[in-house]
């Protein structure tokens, strides 16, 4: 039986999956720290890597028309290995929702209100998303729309803004980059913005043309990245190596915008496409969370579970990272292998149903 | 805070246990009731101020001193 009554269309889910891959968008910065001048190189290896394994989700959903990743998983494993799979996958989404929640804190505390109690501002974000998840998926599909089109639009304006202050020297020496620095950014940049799409297996199902799926998956991903793109090259144009020791590079950038000295001071737009981005990827995975529950123990409605499940990821937030550094050392270093394992594994759940020769 | 905190949980449990009760879905009350003391107990023991194990540290952990497949 459905959940949810709400229908998305092809072209919301392409809009949905830009918005989601754009929440990452400062938080790929973390990258830096490894790669240098070359982020913008990993970038593209990283986006390049990922298209085949949302491919793979994608075909996923297209082998069990109309059903999420816990039914996926409850036909492919059996009933008891199956509660397990899910379940793991469930706090897979509500700590990256509670890391997602923490980054975004930690950053509005240490750029904008160093006084405000960092609780204050996860429950205020907390209320919102929780609202729109109690109002469905069409509320947040249709929302993304609009929010994509203003990120976009404030990376394209403070990228041409700063284009006088830009020094294409700051990309020289070319390559010199080692393969294991290579590898390590590639990882982190397809685990931690591109690959976490695998909660839109729990979405796919309210779709309401599933052939078209893949299509706007793919341009997606690709607006997503082609904005990471445009927002890395600008940091490293125009703060060189001196990206690799900032924590948010984006509004150490917009912060140099001096025009005349009238148009000044606009690191306030970055904050406010943080903001946005983060309240879409935080609102899906939140809704992937209380879907997967609703899902694993046959409820009738997930509507009840909102509440309770946001005051969770708020306490999770709170006692994960004490500061944008450690969090930077957890994403640069083990997260890639923990979010991998979760990635990959759809790959795993196809081959097994191939083997089996589901469905039946 | 103690006080603040019981209101608002108790706001959220008025808020949607009734109609619950009314429709008679029991199997929805008892998830929502799990998952409802365990954010309680959870956000209660962060205003106090117990120390609660971090799961990060806990996974850190495991890829790092265990699996030992961790970057440097």
């Amino acid at each position: 039986m459905r959940l949810e009554k709400g229908i998305i269309s092809s072209s919301q889910l392409m809009f949905l999956v830009a918005g989601y891959v754009l929440g990452s968008v400062l938080v790929a910065a973390f990258t830096n720290t490894v790669t240098k001048q070359y982020t913008w190189l990993v970038v593209l290896s990283g986006l390049a890597v990922s298209i085949p394994l949302a491919l793979v989700y994608v075909a996923l959903t297209r082998k069990f028309p109309g059903k999420d990743l816990v039914q996926i998983n409850r036909i492919v494993y059996g009933p008891y290995l199956s509660k397990l799979v899910s379940a793991l996958y469930i706090w897979f989404f509500c700590s990256i929702a509670g890391f997602m929640l923490a980054y975004l804190s930690q950053t509005i505390k240490d750029y904008m209100m160093p006084e405000t109690p960092l609780f204050a501002i996860c429950i205020l974000f907390t209320c919102i998303c929780a609202w729109t998840v109690r109002n469905g998926i069409e509320v947040l599909a249709r929302t993304s729309v609009i929010f994509v089109m203003i990120i976009i639009f404030v990376i394209l304006i403070t990228f041409f803004l700063l284009l006088k202050d830009m020094e294409l020297t700051n990309f020289l020496p070319f390559f010199d980059l080692s393969l294991k620095d290579f590898i390590q950014g590639t990882h982190i940049m397809m685990t931690l913005p591109f690959c976490e799409i695998v909660v839109f297996l729990m979405l796919f199902p309210y779709v309401n043309k599933g052939v078209e799926t893949k299509k706007s998956v793919i341009l997606g991903l690709l607006i997503g990245g082609g904005s990471i793109l445009i927002d890395t090259v600008r940091n490293t144009a125009v703060l060189g190596v001196a990206s690799t020791i900032m924590i948010s590079p984006s509004i150490e950038s917009v912060r140099l915008i001096d025009l005349a000295e009238i148009i000044t001071r606009l690191e306030m737009l970055v904050i406010t496409l943080l903001l946005i981005a983060m309240f879409i990827k935080v609102s899906v995975m939140y809704y992937g969370t209380v879907l997967g529950i609703a899902r694993l123990c046959n409820l009738r409605s997930y509507r009840q579970l909102v509440l309770p499940i946001g005051s969770i990821i708020v306490s999770l937030s709170m006692m994960t990272f004490d500061s944008l550094a450690q969090s930077n050392d957890f994403a640069t270093r083990t997260g890639p292998f923990f979010t991998l394992v979760f990635e990959f594994s759809p790959v795993i759940t196809l081959l097994v149903a191939k083997i089996r020769k589901l469905p039946k | 805070m103690i006080f603040l905190l019981t209101i608002t949980f108790v706001a959220i449990g008025l808020f949607e246990a009734p109609a619950l009760v009314r429709n008679k879905h029991w199997r929805e009350l008892t998830v929502f009731l799990v998952f409802f003391l365990l954010a309680f107990t959870l956000a209660l023991l962060q205003t106090v101020g117990v120390k609660i194990p971090n799961p990060i540290k806990g996974v850190e952990h495991l890829i790092k001193d265990i699996l030992k497949i961790s970057y440097r």
